[in-house]
C-alpha cells in the first residue's frame, strides 16, 4: 500500500513538474482496496484493471520500472511505451491488462476465469471496475453468464462515488442497491469499508473461498474515496462539487492513515514506519530516474506489434 | 477584438441554447453534460434544469433511449464525448436509428442528434483517438457532418435541429479551441453541401474537420503557389458532395485528399474512388494523404509520425505540382498541443 501510495505522490509531483504527455487517473485513496483484494491472491490468479490502472497494477506485483517507463512513453515501458498510463501489463504476475472503456475489462474477465475453468487450471480471476463502469450494461450481461457458466470470478466494484464529475445521485435511482441485484442474479455478494485493508482483505477472502470451491462469481463492493481529481494531478475541491467526500472526511478516513494506525498498534515504532517510507521512496525516485534516462520508442516501432508475430 | 470570436466549443454552446430556447422539444443527454461536455454545454443546466440530463455510465440505454424519444416526436441531442464510447451504443446508432424510416416503409421521423467527438491529442493512444469517420460515412440512414470551424459548426447544429432524421455531428476535439467570428443570428449551414474554401487553378486539395484546419495551414506554406491550390472542405462526408469536387478536379485535374485517421477505408479513398469513376479528367494520379494503417500510438514520440502535419500536406502539394520540397520541423505545441489559432 505504501508502495502504491508514494508512488503516486511521486508521479504526481513528476507530472506537476514535467508535463508529462499521458493521460493519468490517480489511485490515491483507493490503495486498500487494489491491496487488500490482491493479497488474498495467488500468484496463478489473474487480474484485470481500468482506466485507473497503477494500483492495481503494482498490488498485483507488476514490475515498477516499467510502469513508470510507460507512463513517460518510453520503450521499456510495460506496454513498450505505445500505451500510455491506461494500459498497464505485466504478464509475468498474471496482471492481464487494464483497458480504459468503462465495463469492457469485466467480459473479458470472465473471459480469463473462463480459460481458468475451461483449462482446469484452478486460479480465479478478478475483475476490477469503478461505480460507473458497473452501470454499464455489459455488466449486468457479465452479471448473469459468469453465473450460469459458474465461473471463477471475482468483480470487484470500487465505488469512489464518483464518474468523472458526476455523483452517484445523479446517475441512479433513488433505490438502486447492488447487494439486491448481485442476489438477484444468484450471486454472492459482500460490501467493504474500501478505506480499511483489513476489512477488504477479510471480505476478498471469504468471497474467493467460495469461488475456489466453485461457487461461481461473486461481487465486492467497496466504499471508498477518490482523493485527486478524476483525471489531473489535482484536488478538485474547488469546484464545489465535494458535498459529502470533502476534503477534511477523506483525511480522516485516509486509508494510509488506518494503516499506519493498525501497524503502531501491532508493535511497529513511528520510525521504522518512516524508514520503510524512506526507503519506498528511493525506490520510486529511482524508478523514475530510470525511465527518465530510457529511451522513446523509435518511429518504426510504430509499425510493429498490429499483430503477435 | 469583437466579442463575438467565440471557439468551437462556446459556439456550440450557443447555437445548443439558441435551439433549446426555441424548440422545448430539444433536450441534451449524455455522460457529463451538465458539467459542460468540453465547454459545449456550459451554464445550460442552470439554464434549463430538466432538458440538460446527466445519466448513468451506460451509452446503450441512454442512446437508445434518445432515439426513442425521438421516435415519439422530441428531438435530443446525444453528446458522446469520445466515438469509442458511442460504439458500446452501435446497434441503437447504426441499425435502429438509422434504419427505423426505411424498414417501415416511411415509418416517420427519427429526429436525433448525435453529437460525438473524436479524440486527438497527446497520450490519447489506441483506444481514444479514433477517428471512425468512415464507418459513419458508410451508413445509409445517417446525415453525418464535420465541422471544421466554429461558425460552420454552429451552423450545423442549427440545420441538423432543424432537421428530421438522423444526424451525427463528429467533432474533432483538436478544433474546440480555434476561434472565429461567429454571428449572434440562428443561422444554419447546409447538412449535405462541400464548400469551396479558396479557388485555385492547379490542383483540388479535399479535407474535412481537422484535416481541413491543417490543410488550410499548409497553404500558408506554399508562398506564391498558394493560389493554386483549390482547397474545399467537405462539411458532409454522408452523403459527399461529389458534384463540387468533380467539377473542381476537371478544372484542376489534380486531386489530394487529406484524412486524419488511417488510410484504408478512408473519406479520402471514396472521394479518389468516385472521381475515378466519373472521369474528371486526371493529368497526374490522385493522392490520399492519410495517416498509417496502425492504431494511434499514445506518446508523443511516436503520434508526432501519425497525423498528417501541414508540412507533409505542403510536401503532398508541391510534389504533385513538381516542385521542390520543404524542410521544415514543427515545435512541440504545434504537434502535439490543439490550436488556439483565430481563423
Ligand atoms: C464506455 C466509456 N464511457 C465513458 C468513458 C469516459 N470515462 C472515463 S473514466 C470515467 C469515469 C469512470 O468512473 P468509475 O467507473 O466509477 O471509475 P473511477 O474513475 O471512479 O475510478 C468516464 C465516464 C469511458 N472511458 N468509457
Ligand atoms: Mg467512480
Amino acid at each position: 500500500m505504501l508502495l502504491l501510495r508514494v508512488a503516486e505522490e511521486e508521479l504526481v509531483q513528476l507530472y506537476l513538474d514535467e508535463k508529462l504527455f499521458s493521460m493519468v487517473h490517480f489511485y490515491v485513496g483507493q490503495e486498500a482496496v487494489g491491496v487488500g483484494v490482491c493479497s488474498q491472491l495467488n500468484p496463478d490468479d489473474k487480474v484485470l484493471s481500468t482506466h485507473r490502472s497503477h494500483g492495481h497494477y503494482l498490488a498485483k506485483g507488476g514490475d515498477l520500472k516499467r510502469m513508470v517507463c510507460e507512463l513517460l512513453g518510453r520503450s521499456n515501458g510495460a506496454a513498450r511505451g505505445k500505451g500510455g498510463s491506461m494500459h498497464m501489463i505485466d504478464k509475468s504476475v498474471n496482471f492481464v491488462g487494464s483497458t480504459p472503456l468503462l465495463g469492457s475489462a469485466v467480459p473479458l474477465a470472465a473471459g480469463v476465469a473462463f480459460e481458468e475453468k475451461y483449462n482446469k487450471k484452478g486460479g480465479v480471476a478478478v475483475g476490477f471496475m469503478g461505480d460507473g463502469a458497473s452501470e454499464e450494461g455489459v455488466v449486468y450481461e457479465t452479471y448473469n453468464l459468469a453465473a450460469l457458466y459458474e465461473l471463477p470470478l471475482l468483480l470487484v466494484i470500487e465505488n469512489n462515488t464518483w464518474s468523472v464529475n458526476s455523483n452517484i445521485n445523479e446517475r441512479r435511482g433513488k433505490k438502486y442497491d447492488i447487494a439486491t441485484i448481485a442476489k438477484g442474479f444468484g450471486l454472492p455478494y459482500l460490501r467493504a469499508d474500501g478505506n480499511d485493508f483489513n476489512d477488504v482483505s477479510t471480505k476478498a477472502a471469504e468471497l474467493l473461498k467460495g469461488i475456489r470451491a466453485g461457487g461461481g462469481p461473486a461481487v465486492l463492493e467497496c466504499l471508498v474515496y477518490r482523493h485527486m481529481a478524476h483525471s489531473t494531478p489535482l484536488m478538485d475541491d474547488k469546484q464545489g462539487l465535494r458535498r459529502e467526500d470533502t476534503l477534511e472526511r477523506r483525511l480522516e478516513r485516509d486509508s494510509m492513515k488506518l494503516m499506519r494506525a493498525e501497524l503502531v498498534k501491532a508493535g511497529s515504532t513511528e520510525a521504522e514506519i518512516k524508514d520503510l517510507e524512506e526507503a519506498t521512496r528511493r525506490e520510486v525516485r529511482e524508478a523514475i530516474e530510470f525511465a527518465k534516462a530510457s529511451p522513446y520508442p523509435q518511429q518504426e516501432e510504430m509499425f510493429t506489434d498490429v499483430f503477435y508475430e | 477584438m469583437s466579442d463575438r470570436i467565440l471557439k468551437t466549443a462556446d459556439a456550440i454552446r450557443e447555437a445548443t441554447d439558441q435551439v433549446m430556447a426555441k424548440d422545448p422539444s430539444v433536450y441534451v443527454i449524455g455522460l457529463g453534460v451538465p458539467q459542460g461536455a468540453g465547454g459545449t454545454t456550459n451554464g445550460l443546466k442552470q439554464k434549463y434544469p430538466d432538458r440538460i440530463l446527466d445519466t448513468p455510465t451506460s451509452e446503450a440505454a441512454l442512446t437508445g433511449l434518445a432515439v426513442g424519444s425521438a421516435i415519439a416526436g422530441l428531438h435530443p441531442i446525444v453528446h458522446h464525448d469520445r466515438v469509442e464510447f458511442s460504439l458500446l451504443a452501435a446497434d441503437q446508432i447504426f441499425t435502429q436509428a438509422a434504419k427505423w424510416n426505411y424498414m417501415f416503409g416511411g415509418g416517420g421521423p427519427v429526429p436525433i442528434i448525435f453529437r460525438i467527438v473524436i479524440g486527438r491529442q497527446w497520450g490519447n493512444g489506441p483506444q481514444h483517438s479514433q477517428a471512425l469517420y468512415s464507418l459513419f460515412g458508410s451508413v445509409p440512414g445517417l446525415k453525418v457532418v464535420v465541422p471544421s470551424s466554429p461558425a460552420m459548426a454552429k451552423g450545423l447544429l442549427i440545420a441538423a435541429a432543424r432537421d428530421k432524421n438522423p444526424v451525427v455531428m463528429l467533432e474533432s476535439r483538436w478544433l474546440y479551441g480555434i476561434k472565429e467570428e461567429v454571428s449572434e443570428a440562428m443561422y444554419q449551414v447546409p447538412l449535405d453541401k462541400a464548400q469551396v474554401v479558396q479557388q485555385g487553378s492547379d490542383i483540388t486539395v479535399v479535407g474535412y474537420g481537422d484535416a481541413l484546419y491543417t490543410a488550410r495551414q499548409a497553404l500558408e506554406l506554399l508562398g506564391e503557389h498558394k493560389k493554386r491550390v483549390e482547397l474545399i472542405d467537405l462539411v458532409s462526408i454522408n452523403p459527399i458532395d461529389h458534384a463540387t469536387i468533380h467539377a473542381s478536379v476537371q478544372k484542376t485535374g489534380r486531386l489530394l485528399t487529406v484524412d486524419t485517421t488511417n488510410g484504408a477505408f478512408s473519406v479520402g479513398s471514396e472521394v479518389i474512388s468516385k472521381a475515378a469513376q466519373s472521369r474528371v479528367g486526371f493529368v497526374d494520379a490522385p493522392r490520399g494523404l492519410a495517416a498509417p494503417d496502425v492504431p494511434c500510438p499514445t506518446p508523443p514520440s511516436l503520434s508526432e509520425f501519425w497525423y498528417p502535419t501541414k508540412v507533409t500536406i505542403a510536401n503532398a502539394i508541391l510534389e504533385m505540382l513538381g516542385l521542390p520540397r520543404i524542410d521544415l520541423q514543427l515545435p512541440f505545441e504545434e504537434l502535439h498541443l490543439p490550436p488556439t489559432t483565430t481563423l
